[in-house]
This record gives structure tokens, C-alpha cells and sequence, in this order.
């Protein structure tokens, strides 16, 4: 154990961030073109009204202005970035350079050796294919889809079409319409008519594709009443020399279907993650957001739930962890559109050594949504006067029957409880750690077994650092 | 500027400061203390956000007011602007400063007659050592008013500023509170009611800095929207570094009474410091059924019911105006718009 915290605390993530410098210095800094969109295009061989959408795409991305609210992303290098949408860059291959902190990383989160590699984002491809076999012989029997999102684009393109970039369109903001233009990979699900899948099904298929760990779309398609819980990611840090995700999540919940949507986020420190994420809900459907942040440098992250049938349900638990040098702005925005539709939010964040966890929130209730309920509930804990926390939950309510509700926390770790737990013979340390994890508690219980357990290990990585 | 009564009580405020400020200037240039005092904080962000939008066109003339180390005054002392109109427009431009120890109540009553006013108001108010100023500031102009003003408070050493803010009138209001907590054991108390009716439209700004340890705040906002009103409410705590044991907390509490109504909240917290406690809690809702239910099985019509509820609501900040007058009016007023 002792050897092993020695490691963690000595975690520098920020080296990847100069590591290959002399390799790219001398490239040419090129800019984004309709040229280089049609070559993505014609090499994933795509049909003309994809090709088309990308260059509309590219149109907007290129008058609009970056967002001038929340993270500083001034340091972040778009030329560099497009350099590696066209290819030009080679991805780094060869996993004797990936440093030693972060192999060290996935070994003490127990990260199956197959796994840390194309986590790395080095070597082989992960044929996640293999996993899914016994999986997808059960469901295709169904009519579960479950597929990377270039291939369902050409073997299920008329609901791809349908779908595709309909919930968070690419003149959302500029890095949607960045994602727009250059989307590559991600997952495709379609769940038809009452089919309940009771496994979780998990995004390994990301790894496929060259750069799609950066702009991948998810698409999720789950017919009336149909149930489905859908994993993203998972708690290793992903490194990757290319420092920008922008990925797209659209799911569209019908009459009485319920999906449950978990994420644990943990990239590499030198990434910005701005990630855009919206459901819609018919009649009696149910959306439910697991959602943990660690990693990267900035994250800029809302998943949006849009109540748009009677009944419509939304739930958001979140947690967000923030240590020395990240900014991590996050937050659950719901639009009541429909009556008697209901919402329970429930966001807890965690500052240490120096960072800033953010929590922004919106709650939207249309004049069409009566007898609607809502709870906002914000928990920010922080460990040390170096971090930052801040709240602003924006409430826009626009008719009168509806029972709202919010309330918001902020604090340290209660000297009491300290010092109640260390009189029963607990360290210091654990006792944090101990009044941490329970701070937590409520997310992890939400999420499926392996990824509570990462969770746990995740928290004690960071604490080890802090305290004591 | 202030009013003739004020000569008649004048036993009652012995010692106490009143000039005339004009274009922006107070006779005696050593009572400009206060000003320089907010000028030194000008390039704190929030209070910039506040002051930008007004202070060029902002009026010149209003009251300076200074009660004396020591000195506590129990009558309230009624501010009167009655005389300030020019060309329809109501400005006032106040400084007051309670030195160490004194206390002082503060009323102002914005009204007007049926003529179309534009109000433009700025409190600025330096609050020392172990002072305590209550500024109760009603505003109900005519609906075809509008009001724009900003209150202003720096607070010293176990100071307390206590505000009591009630918007009835205008049909455009936007009145930001801003109040710096400067050392240690301040406080700030800010209490306030609107009531939207009609196309009223209110945008309500309300931030409490903490600098100093132990230095507390409460914010208490409680609104009625009916008809088409509008209402933004922002409140913004921040708790700064090294503010150590720091207690802030904002409540809002809306009652919507219509389904044209549009409210808006955001109620902030921005935290540097770990050894602190901030909370804010909002609800919005109708007028609670039970005991709504209630009262109506004990004979009361809907109406009347309801005209009870909202009163019980809004009483106990209505019974710290200290002139009956003033309060029985207030009172009376709420009572008309719930119709």
C-alpha cells in the first residue's frame, strides 16, 4: 500500500503535455477546410448527405465565436488539434513510451492488460468485438442494435439520418458545430419496442476508430417502452497527445422507455473536455444521468434532459472532483416542456489543492408544464482554502402550478466528525478519506459494482495526496 | 431634500449630520471620507458590474447623514424626495455613515403622484466599528414609473447593516444590493418583498462579499407574481479567502399566482475559503393546499384565503417598519393588489 501511494502522489499527468514538442514543431499549422472535410468524408466512405451536413458544419464552426463564459480555453491549440482530424499526426504507437505513472495508474484501478493499451491510446485496436459476442448473439435476436457509429451510418442510415445531430444541432454552440465537421466513431444503440436489455452495454466501441475518442457521437435510440443502461468511458485516465473532446451524446427516450445513462470521466490533466450531452423524454419515459468527473484540465459539461411527454421523468447524480489544476464546470440542466412532468437533481463536489469545481445548473419550466416538480440539491465539500467552489443554479419558471425546490451546501469536513472518528483509534487520514467516501456515497451506489469499486480507488488516489 | 420634521424633531436627533450633497459634493470636503471609501473598492468586479450602468448619468444631489460615535437614535429619520423631481425624473444620491458605536433607522418612501416618473437612486453607506445602521426603503411608484437603483454598504468591525426592501410600485424596477463585509464579525441582514402584478417587471440584485472572519449574512427575499409580472432574482454570496468562519445564507421564496407569470432565480455561492458555511435554498410554488383547504373549511372563500396566506407570509418582515404609518399603508396596499 505504502509503495503504491508513493506512485499515485507522484502523478505529473502535465508532461504529456510537452512530451512530443520537437515531433510536431516543424509541421506546417494548417487550418480547417471544406477540402480537408471532403477527404474525412470520402475516406469513411459516407453518403453525400453526411458529407454535406460536415461542410455546413464547418460553415458554422468557422463564424461562430467561442463561448466568452465559464473555463478559460484560451491555451487551447485549434490548429493543432485539426492537424490531427486530417491524419496528419500519427498517433503515438508504441507502448514502451506511454509513461510509467500512468501504466502504473491502470495497474493499481486493476485495468485488464488488454485494456491499458488502447486506453493508452497505443498499440493494438481492442476488439471489442470479442467481448460482445455472447452479448450480441442474445440481443440481435431481440432487434438490439448495438454497433460503432460509423458502420450503423451505413447499415442503418435512415435512422441514423433521423437522429443524427437532431437533439444538439451543430449552431448549438462552436464546439458542436466542430463535432459536427468532424465526428468520427462512437456508439450507435437502438432498442426496439419493449425490449429490456439487462446488461449494461458499455462504449469500448470508441477505441475503433482513429481520433474518436475526441469528437465520437453516441447515439441512442430506445423505442416505447423499452429499458436500456449505457456506460461511457470508464475510470482509467485515457491519455491522449490530442487534447480536445468534443463528443456528442443525443438519446431519445419514447413513451414509457427508461435508459439510464453512466459516465466516470477521468482524462488525462492536459485535456479539455467539452463534451455536449442531451436527451429527449416522450410520455412517461424516464432519463436517469450517473455522472462522475476526475479527470481532464477543463471540463465544461450540462447534460440536458428535455421533458417533452406527460409524465416524462428526469434524474441527475453527479459528482465532481476537483484537485490542483483543473477547472471542472459542470452541472444538470432540465426543460420542463410537458405537465406533470418531474425532476430530481442531486450534484456534489469535491475541491482540493487548488482547484475549482464549478456547479451550473439550469431548470427551465415551459408555460405548457403544469403540475411539474422539481428538486435541486447541490453538496460542495472542501478539503483545503486553496480550492475554489461555486454555485449558481438558474431557475426560469414560467407558469404557476409547479412546486419547485432548491437548496445548495457548502463546507468543509466538520472538525467534529474528525475528531469523533479519531477518538475511536481512525488515523486522521482515513478519517477523511472515511467522510469523503460517504460524501459520495449516493453516486456510488448508483453505479454497477466494478465501477463503485474504481471509484473507491479514484478517491483514495486523490485523498492520498492531500491529507495526512 | 430632507424632511421639515426633521428641524421640528430635532431634539430627538442631537448631533446628528444632515447636509445637502450637491452635484455630487458635501459642504464640509472632510465628511468625503465615505466616498473615497467606495471609490477604493470600485475595481471589485461585482460592485463595478453595479456602478457601471449608472454612474454617468447619475444625479447629483441627495443627503449626506452622519451620526456621531456613540450616538444612538431611536426615531426613525425619514428621508423625503419629494423635491428632487426634475423633469419627471426622481434622483437621490445619499452617503451615510454611522460612526463607532452609533445607531441609526433610516425610512424612505418612493411615491409619487399620477405623473410618469423615472427614479435613479444611490445609497452609499459606510457602517463602523460596532455600528448599526436599518435602512427600510419602500418603493410604489405608479405603475407607469420606473425605478433604477443601487444600495451600497460597506461594513467595519462587528458593524451590522439591516435592510429592509420592499417593491411594490414602478413598472420597470432593477434595484441591486450590494454589501461588502469588510471585517471582522460584520454583518448584513437584508430582508426583502416584492409583489408583481400586472406587467410589472423586477429584476432584483443581491450580493453579500465576505472579507472578514466570522462575518455574517442573511438574505430573505419573499415575492408574489401574479398576471403577466416578471421577476429576476439574483443573489450572489461570496465567501473570499481567509474569511474564516464565515456564515452566509440567501432564501427565496416565490408564490406564483398565475399561469402568465415568468420567474427567474439564480441564486449564487462563490467560494474561496474552506471554513465557512453557505447555503441558499429557493422554492416556488403556489399557495399551499392544505392550508389553503384548511381556511376554507373554516368559512373563508378562496379569495380571502388566500389574501390570509400571503399576508402571514409577508407580516413579519412588514412589522419591523418602524412608523405604523407607513406600515398600515404598505399593508394596506399588499391587501388592494391581492384584489
Amino acid at each position: 500500500m505504502s509503495e503504491n501511494q508513493v506512485d499515485l502522489n507522484e502523478i505529473d499527468r502535465s508532461i504529456h503535455d510537452t512530451k512530443n514538442d520537437s515531433d510536431y514543431s516543424n509541421r506546417a499549422k494548417i487550418g480547417l477546410t471544406p477540402k480537408i472535410i471532403r477527404e474525412i468524408s470520402e475516406e469513411k466512405n459516407e453518403p453525400e448527405w453526411m458529407t454535406n451536413f460536415r461542410l455546413k458544419a464547418l460553415d458554422i464552426y468557422q463564424n461562430k465565436p467561442i463561448p466568452d463564459w465559464g473555463a478559460d480555453i484560451s491555451d487551447l491549440d485549434m490548429d493543432e488539434i485539426l492537424t490531427y482530424i486530417k491524419g496528419e499526426g500519427e498517433i503515438q504507437n508504441d507502448w514502451e513510451e506511454v509513461p510509467e505513472d500512468i501504466k502504473n495508474t491502470f495497474d493499481s484501478l486493476g485495468i485488464p492488460e488488454a485494456e491499458k493499451e488502447s486506453l493508452a491510446g497505443v498499440g493494438a485496436q481492442y476488439d471489442s468485438e470479442v467481448v460482445y459476442q455472447n452479448l450480441k448473439e442474445d440481443l440481435v435476436e431481440q432487434g438490439v442494435i448495438f454497433m460503432d457509429m460509423e458502420r450503423a451510418l451505413k447499415e442503418h442510415e435512415d435512422i441514423v439520418k433521423e437522429h443524427f445531430m437532431q437533439l444538439v444541432p451543430p449552431n448549438d454552440h462552436k464546439f458542436a458545430a466542430l463535432h459536427g465537421a468532424v465526428w468520427s466513431g462512437g456508439s450507435f444503440v437502438y432498442v426496439p419496442k419493449n425490449v429490456e436489455v439487462d446488461i449494461p452495454l458499455q462504449s469500448y466501441f470508441r477505441l475503433n476508430a482513429a481520433g474518436a475518442g475526441q469528437f465520437e457521437h453516441t447515439l441512442i435510440i430506445l423505442e416505447e417502452g423499452s429499458k436500456a443502461h449505457f456506460i461511457e468511458g470508464c475510470s482509467a485516465p485515457k491519455y491522449s497527445v490530442n487534447n480536445l473532446h468534443a463528443g456528442t451524446v443525443e438519446l431519445f427516450v419514447k413513451e414509457g422507455a427508461e435508459l439510464r445513462y453512466s459516465t466516470i470521466e477521468n482524462w488525462s490533466k492536459n485535456m479539455y473536455n467539452l463534451n455536449t450531452k442531451r436527451a429527449i423524454v416522450e410520455k412517461d419515459g424516464l432519463i436517469e444521468w450517473v455522472s462522475g468527473s476526475f479527470g481532464s484540465k477543463v471540463s465544461m459539461l450540462y447534460p440536458m434532459s428535455i421533458l417533452n411527454g406527460k409524465g416524462a421523468r428526469a434524474e441527475y447524480t453527479g459528482i465532481t472532483f476537483a484537485a490542483e489544476d483543473q477547472y471542472l464546470d459542470t452541472g444538470a440542466k432540465v426543460v420542463h416542456a410537458a405537465p406533470h412532468t418531474s425532476s430530481n437533481i442531486n450534484a456534489r463536489s469535491i475541491a482540493k489543492g487548488g482547484g475549482h469545481a464549478f456547479y451550473r445548473g439550469l431548470l427551465k419550466v415551459t408555460d405548457s408544464a403544469d403540475h411539474s416538480k422539481s428538486t435541486v440539491s447541490c453538496e460542495s465539500l472542501m478539503l483545503d482554502n486553496e480550492s475554489k467552489s461555486d454555485t449558481v443554479p438558474v431557475m426560469d419558471l414560467n407558469t404557476d402550478d409547479i412546486d419547485i425546490g432548491h437548496e445548495a451546501k457548502v463546507g468543509r469536513i466538520s472538525e467534529e466528525a474528525i475528531f469523533y472518528l479519531m477518538s475511536r483509534g481512525i488515523s486522521e487520514e482515513e478519517a477523511k478519506a472515511m467522510i469523503v467516501r460517504g460524501f459520495v456515497e449516493p453516486i456510488a451506489k448508483e453505479l454497477p459494482l466494478e465501477y463503485a469499486v474504481e471509484l473507491n480507488n479514484l478517491i483514495n488516489m486523490e485523498l492520498e495526496g492531500s491529507i495526512g | 431634500m430632507y424632511r421639515k420634521e426633521y428641524l421640528e424633531k430635532k431634539s430627538m436627533f442631537d448631533g446628528l449630520i444632515v447636509e445637502n450633497v450637491i452635484d455630487g459634493n458635501v459642504a464640509e470636503s472632510k465628511l468625503n471620507e465615505i466616498i473615497e471609501k467606495f471609490d477604493a473598492i470600485e475595481d471589485n468586479k461585482e460592485l463595478k458590474n453595479i456602478l457601471e450602468s449608472k454612474k454617468q448619468d447619475f444625479f447629483k444631489n441627495g443627503v449626506f447623514i452622519k451620526a456621531p460615535a456613540g450616538k444612538k437614535y431611536e426615531t426613525p429619520f425619514e428621508l423625503n424626495y419629494d423635491k428632487n423631481y426634475d423633469n419627471n425624473e426622481l434622483n437621490d444620491n445619499n452617503l451615510i455613515v454611522a460612526e463607532a458605536n452609533s445607531e441609526l433607522n433610516l425610512v424612505v418612501d418612493y411615491k409619487n403622484n399620477d405623473k410618469e416618473v423615472v427614479h435613479k437612486g444611490l445609497n452609499r453607506i459606510l457602517v463602523k466599528e460596532n455600528a448599526v445602521i436599518n435602512f427600510i426603503k419602500v418603493q410604489r411608484l405608479n405603475d407607469k414609473s420606473q425605478n433604477y437603483d443601487a444600495n451600497l454598504s460597506i461594513v467595519e468591525n462587528s458593524g451590522k447593516i439591516n435592510w429592509i426592501s420592499i417593491e411594490l410600485g414602478a413598472k420597470e424596477t432593477t434595484a441591486s444590493n450590494f454589501n461588502l463585509l469588510e471585517s471582522e464579525r460584520s454583518q448584513a441582514d437584508i430582508k426583502t418583498i416584492y409583489f408583481g402584478d400586472g406587467e410589472r417587471k423586477l429584476d432584483l440584485n443581491y450580493t453579500v462579499q465576505h472579507f472578514g472572519r466570522h462575518s455574517k449574512s442573511d438574505i430573505e427575499s419573499r415575492g408574489v407574481l401574479k398576471d403577466k409580472a416578471q421577476k429576476v432574482f439574483r443573489g450572489n454570496l461570496h465567501f473570499k479567502k481567509e474569511a474564516k468562519e464565515a456564515d452566509g445564507s440567501e432564501k427565496e421564496h416565490v408564490l406564483l399566482m398565475d399561469k402568465t407569470v415568468e420567474s427567474d432565480s439564480i441564486p449564487a455561492l462563490f467560494t474561496e475559503e474552506d471554513n465557512v458555511q453557505g447555503e441558499h435554498a429557493v422554492s416556488a410554488g403556489q399557495i399551499d393546499e392544505n392550508s389553503l383547504f384548511y381556511l376554507m373549511s373554516r368559512g373563508f372563500t378562496e379569495v380571502e384565503a388566500k389574501k390570509l396566506l400571503v399576508e402571514a407570509a409577508f407580516n413579519p418582515i412588514f412589522d419591523q417598519i418602524p412608523l405604523n404609518d407607513l406600515k398600515g399603508s404598505v399593508m394596506n396596499e399588499v391587501k388592494r393588489k391581492l384584489g
